[in-house]
């Protein structure tokens, strides 16, 4: 059914059965006129409220959506409406990321009593949103394709681990090795400017462990299937972090993992290795100087210098070594307390709303839809029950269009709001090179923002910002309207 | 799916401003509707009969009633499918009266808003599926948290209701605040005389269990079946072989023990009974005091108790008790008046609160009713009672009115005048507020018969004169000047806080708290005592200020919501509630976290780590089906599927 054309926009409300929807009825029952915009969703609590409905409405034609709840303190349910609060003010954050402008979505709250602040709620809102004007469709945005300047100088010298004591790592494993079912590494890959996940079982294939810049596989991705058995894991920095995250959410037990760790000086953004190698067909030799890799293709050499080919994170990163460890090999380096803004998310800081909208529609027409992003994703617990295939419930269609491959991207980082370490598996996974990482960037920024510099991945006991509350927030500016 | 959609007129509530005719010709295009009609009144009988016809005419499967709000009718309408052999749940509601006809002048618009309204219904009614209620056993039996005057009042109507009863009361006797008190406003009765026969009574019934000297340590469970974990607190003495003689307490040499009781306005023995009436009428040692206990040598009262009682290695106790409600009745406690250091922040010894007062002039007090001078004894000619301490104060954050402090302030001058006849008594008063039965003439009284001089303004200062004496200066906002008045005695009026440890204990009851720890109950002004914590109930003060006939009043309601509940012997939950898809469950125990009523428990399901609902302790909230990745817990009748169909059927 179309909005009256000329007359109306297509604005979405979910209301608390027990506040706000009888503050809707209040006003109703005072006659209290209102803009006939508003279309009304009536959900038990604000707390239900997934943030997720509001992309969705916004991604698929609804011009505004308003959210109300109880006020806080008052919530039938005792807390629904702070985590609501939490929820909605990271999706406010993260919206204008994908190019929706975050006007267009506001939560407040109203009590059953307070018929009159509903009447002024709703024309408050539905001004605002004609002052906006109808939304703009992502779908019609013009294409706009930007590349990240990914050439940003590292925060501290990035090298090739040449002269890491991978030899005292590899006696370390294998001391332990009886204990544990098995190792989780990084073994030489195909030719050798690749590695692939090695699990090491024997002293053998302990031996296969390789150690340096071509490590960039996130062992932690592998952890979880391993629950319940005794298991090892080699680490860098960012993975450990991982680790630490899965430990928080109960899917491995610490007695049940051993972390070895060494210190990492970085690793190279794979796919722009292969975009200065270009189509090759062999790799006749490769070596370190320990500021890049030297190596020879097709007879032809190449110098891989970390300082130009590194991963984004790897310039931004803070934590070189493990957050957590049970065998330490090698000296922990200085490295800078604080981190600019990551390359993906600083591209996306310098566009627009249209641009980004135009950015994104471009992007996600490249996008196969194939998941790999999913798959290489250590948070992306749910395996086999992403609800991204499913049908109960059934929050995707299948079509292969932009927007509900957005949506897609979108579900993931907000799944992950609280959760993300910013390993950056998810955009190095990408066969098509899509910057993808910026989404779950902007989340990590929203959360580390709202609630006093949380980053995730250090504490296994710290309750998650999304699944706690203070009912008293420091950040949260409350009541727009 | 075979749907019918029925379009109400209201009279002309809703046909004024929305063409319902044309509504329900747009509905009969929408996915699976079969029948639609408009009605003129379809929650009046033949509206009713109407739906029930159709059901059965066209072998409908679901209803869809667009009309007034479902929070009007929902239940009505619900009852008439299940007449007509639906379930109950396949049925939905579009609100077009309260959110469409009534706020909208347009009837185009209206009439457009209508049938969206109707294809939103239609959309998620083609999700829902059939619900049905569970049974669950009751355990017929109550706990009453608190034995002041409320609690005393529920334990006593729910035992005399045939109700077994366990009353846990912190103190070591119950009677509350209201045992302190000398006379009681506006009768100027005895508080004594009226409450102490309701504390035998409890003492005597043979469905109350007293735990004095006790507090609730754990609770699990949900209504009907509660699981209470109560720690009996080491009392030194065992009360089976306690007479309550109080020989004890006569030899015993700790003579500088504080006296809580009397609110600090004595000493008392280390081991002590508070007052003569106390209930149970047992012996306490003060551990902090005793010499026994901290010095290791004295023993006294061992060797005098005649019944071999006292037992110094005695350690807390833990009795876990099944219940099927609980009342909470902590009661209050009086803030922290030091915070005023213009009255002296607890410096001036004669400058004490109204319980204190309170205590000096109740014969079974430190001073046997006499009033006098802390500091030095002497019968005080001047008394300046100061209203509002704490009080309806936004500078230290509490906003809000105790209640019942001018009253007991009027009642306290008026006792004052009948025990010091040459007295003269000031009161200091923001605003009097004397809205109960007899109570305006009674705050009159104080003024026109007793000559009490009432004073409109606050006080800015009280400091000694140098000469034994206070000087309190103030100032009269209705002549617009400063006072300054000489007094031998300054009594404040502190506003009252929740009891101390009351949010910790709604935590415990998962019951919600506002920001000054006093209860929430469940709606403000049409349920009173329930909490949204099924099988919880409020009684007296721990839920907002009242004075003893709303405390005791509050109290038998209380009851009446236990032996309402109990009159069943089995009761049925709302199905709508959690249900967890264990094929998808990963086990992370987000949605365990955030539950706010711990209604969701970790079990192993063939050796894998599955969230498991309670579905008796779920109150449908939806918290968990937001906040798990995956959506393997569903919140029936809203899951995610039913809400999506809705922004589906807006947003394409």
């Amino acid at each position: 059914m179309p909005v009256m054309q000329g007359k109306e926009l297509r604005i979405v409300g979910f209301l608390c059965n027990w506040c706000s929807y009888g503050g809707a009825d209040t006003a109703g029952v005072a006659r209290a006129e209102q803009p006939t915009d508003l279309r009304i969703i009536r959900v038990p609590c604000s707390g239900r409220v997934d943030p997720l409905f509001i992309v969705k409405a916004l991604l698929n034609g609804a011009d505004g959506v308003l959210v109300s709840g109880c006020h806080p303190r008052d919530c039938h349910y005792s807390a629904g409406n702070f985590y609501a609060r939490r929820r909605l003010e990271v999706l406010k954050r993260f919206l204008p990321v994908i190019g929706i402008d975050d006007a267009r979505f506001e939560y407040t709250w109203v009590s059953a009593a307070e018929g009159q602040r509903w009447q002024q709620v709703v024309t408050s809102f539905t001004e605002r949103v004609h002052a906006l004007g109808a939304a703009p469709r992502i779908e019609d945005a013009k294409p706009f394709l930007k590349v990240a300047d990914m050439a940003l100088k590292p925060l501290r010298t990035l090298g090739t681990g040449k002269n890491a004591p991978l030899e005292k790592l590899k006696e370390a494993i294998k001391a332990k090795l009886p204990e544990l079912e098995c190792v989780i590494g990084w073994q030489k890959g195909y030719d050798d400017i690749h590695t692939t996940p090695l699990f090491m079982k024997s002293a053998e294939e302990v031996d296969k462990l390789v150690w340096g810049p071509l490590n960039v596989v996130n062992t932690a991705n592998y952890l979880s299937q391993f629950k319940g058995k005794k298991v090892g894991i080699v680490v860098k920095g960012c993975d450990s972090r991982s680790v630490v995250e899965l430990l928080q959410e109960n899917l491995i037990s610490r007695e049940a993992v051993t972390i070895f760790a060494m210190p990492c000086e970085g690793t190279l953004d794979v796919a722009r290795v292969n975009e200065k190698l270009g189509r090759y067909t062999i790799v006749n030799a490769a070596d370190s100087d320990g500021a890049g890799l030297l190596v020879t293709v097709d007879g032809k050499k190449h110098s891989l210098a970390m300082e130009e080919l590194a991963q984004g994170k790897c310039r931004c990163c803070t934590h070189p070594s493990a957050v957590l460890t049970d065998v330490l090999v090698g000296d922990a380096p200085q490295a800078p307390a604080a981190a600019p803004t990551p390359p993906e998310l600083a591209l996306l800081d310098s566009m627009g709303l249209e641009e980004r909208r135009g950015f994104w529609r471009g992007q996600m027409e490249r996008c196969l839809r194939c998941y790999a992003c999913r798959n290489a994703c250590p948070m992306c617990v749910c395996r086999d029950h992403c609800v991204s295939d499913a049908r109960d419930p059934h929050w995707m269609t299948q079509e292969a269009d932009v927007v509900q491959k957005l949506f897609f991207q979108t579900i993931h980082a907000l799944h992950l709001a609280g959760r993300c370490t910013g390993c950056g598996e998810c955009q190095r996974a990408c066969p098509v090179g899509i910057p993808i990482l910026a989404l779950r960037q902007q989340t990590a920024r929203a959360v580390e923002e709202l609630f006093g510099g949380y980053k995730p991945g250090f504490d296994p006991a710290a309750v998650p910002p999304l699944l706690g509350y203070e009912v008293e927030e420091q950040n949260i500016r409350e009541t727009r309207i | 799916m075979r749907i019918g959609v029925f379009i109400c007129h209201c009279g002309s509530n809703i046909a004024a401003t929305v063409d319902c005719a044309k509504a329900a010709e747009i509905a009969k295009s929408f996915p699976d509707v079969v029948y639609a009609a408009d009605t003129m009144y379809t929650c009046a009988e033949p509206g009713q009969a109407a739906i029930e016809a159709a059901i059965h005419e066209h072998k409908l499967d679901g209803v869809v009633v667009a009309s007034c709000s479902p929070r009007m009718h929902e239940a009505t309408f619900r009852r008439t499918v299940e007449r007509a052999g639906l379930n109950r749940y396949m049925f939905e509601m579009a609100n077009i009266r309260e959110h469409v006809s009534w706020i909208g002048k347009d009837k185009e618009a209206n009439t457009n808003k209508t049938a969206e309204l109707v294809k939103m219904a239609v959309a998620k009614l083609r999700n829902n599926s059939p619900l049905t209620a569970k049974t669950f056993d009751v355990t017929k039996k109550v706990l009453v948290i608190g034995g002041g005057v409320a609690g005393i009042q529920a334990a006593l109507d729910c035992a005399e209701g045939g109700v077994p009863v366990i009353l846990v009361e912190r103190e070591s006797t119950i009677g509350g605040k209201m045992a302190k008190l000398d006379k009681t406003f506006p009768t100027v009765d005895c508080s004594a005389c009226i409450l102490g026969p309701k504390m035998v009574d409890v003492a005597q019934h043979p469905n109350i269990t007293l735990y004095a000297y006790s507090e609730v340590e754990e609770v699990s469970g949900y209504v009907g079946n509660f699981s209470v974990k109560i720690r009996r607190r080491a009392s030194y003495v065992d009360w089976e072989k306690c007479t309550g003689c109080g020989a004890c307490s006569e030899k015993c040499p700790s003579k500088k023990t504080p006296d809580a009781f009397n609110e600090f306005t004595g000493l008392t023995t280390a081991i002590n009974i508070p007052f003569p009436q106390a209930i149970p009428k047992k012996a306490v040692i003060n551990a902090a005091h005793c010499r026994q206990l901290t010095k290791g040598k004295c023993g006294v009262c061992a060797k005098t108790c005649p019944t071999g009682a006292i037992d110094y290695a005695m350690q807390d106790a833990f009795v876990t008790e099944e219940v099927g409600c609980i009342v909470a009745a902590t009661g209050y406690e009086l803030m922290d008046w030091t915070v005023y250091q213009e009255y002296g922040g607890g410096v001036w010894p004669d400058v004490i609160t109204s319980l204190q007062y309170e205590r000096l002039l109740s014969a079974s007090g430190p001073t046997g009713g006499h009033i006098v001078r802390p500091s030095d004894g002497r019968e005080p000619q001047t008394i300046v009672f100061i209203q509002c301490v704490g009080s309806r104060d936004k500078s230290i954050g509490r906003p809000y009115c105790s209640g019942f402090c001018c009253m007991y302030t009027a009642k306290q001058t008026i006792l004052t005048k009948d025990h010091l006849p040459w007295s003269r008594s000031y009161v200091f008063y923001m605003d009097i507020r004397a809205p109960g039965k007899m109570y305006d003439e009674f705050t009159r009284r104080a003024v026109e018969e007793y000559g009490v001089e009432y004073i409109r303004g606050r006080v800015s200062a009280i400091y000694p004169d140098g000469q034994g004496r206070y000087v309190v200066m103030g100032a009269d906002t209705l002549l617009g000047e400063q006072v300054e008045i000489k007094a031998d005695m300054v009594v404040l009026a502190v506003g009252i806080e929740a009891a101390r440890g009351a949010p910790g204990l709604a935590e415990k009851l998962r019951i919600s708290y506002d920001a000054y720890g006093f209860y929430m109950e469940s709606h403000v002004k049409l349920k009173p005592v329930e909490t949204n914590t099924a099988g919880v109930f409020l009684a007296g003060v721990c839920q907002g200020a009242k004075d003893i006939p709303a405390s005791v009043a509050q109290g038998s309601a209380a009851a009446a919501k236990v032996l309402a509940l109990f009159a069943r012997d089995k009761l049925e939950n709302d199905p709508q509630t959690a249900q967890v898809d264990i094929r998808r469950c990963v086990g992370c125990g987000k949605c365990i976290r955030c539950c706010p009523f711990g209604a969701i428990k970790d079990s192993e399901i063939r050796g894998e780590n599955k969230a498991q609902v309670i579905e008796t302790v779920c109150q449908g909230c939806g918290l968990c089906t937001a906040t798990c990745p995956q959506g393997a817990i569903q919140l029936a009748h809203a899951t995610d599927n039913q809400i999506l169909a809705e922004v589906n059927a807006l947003c394409r």
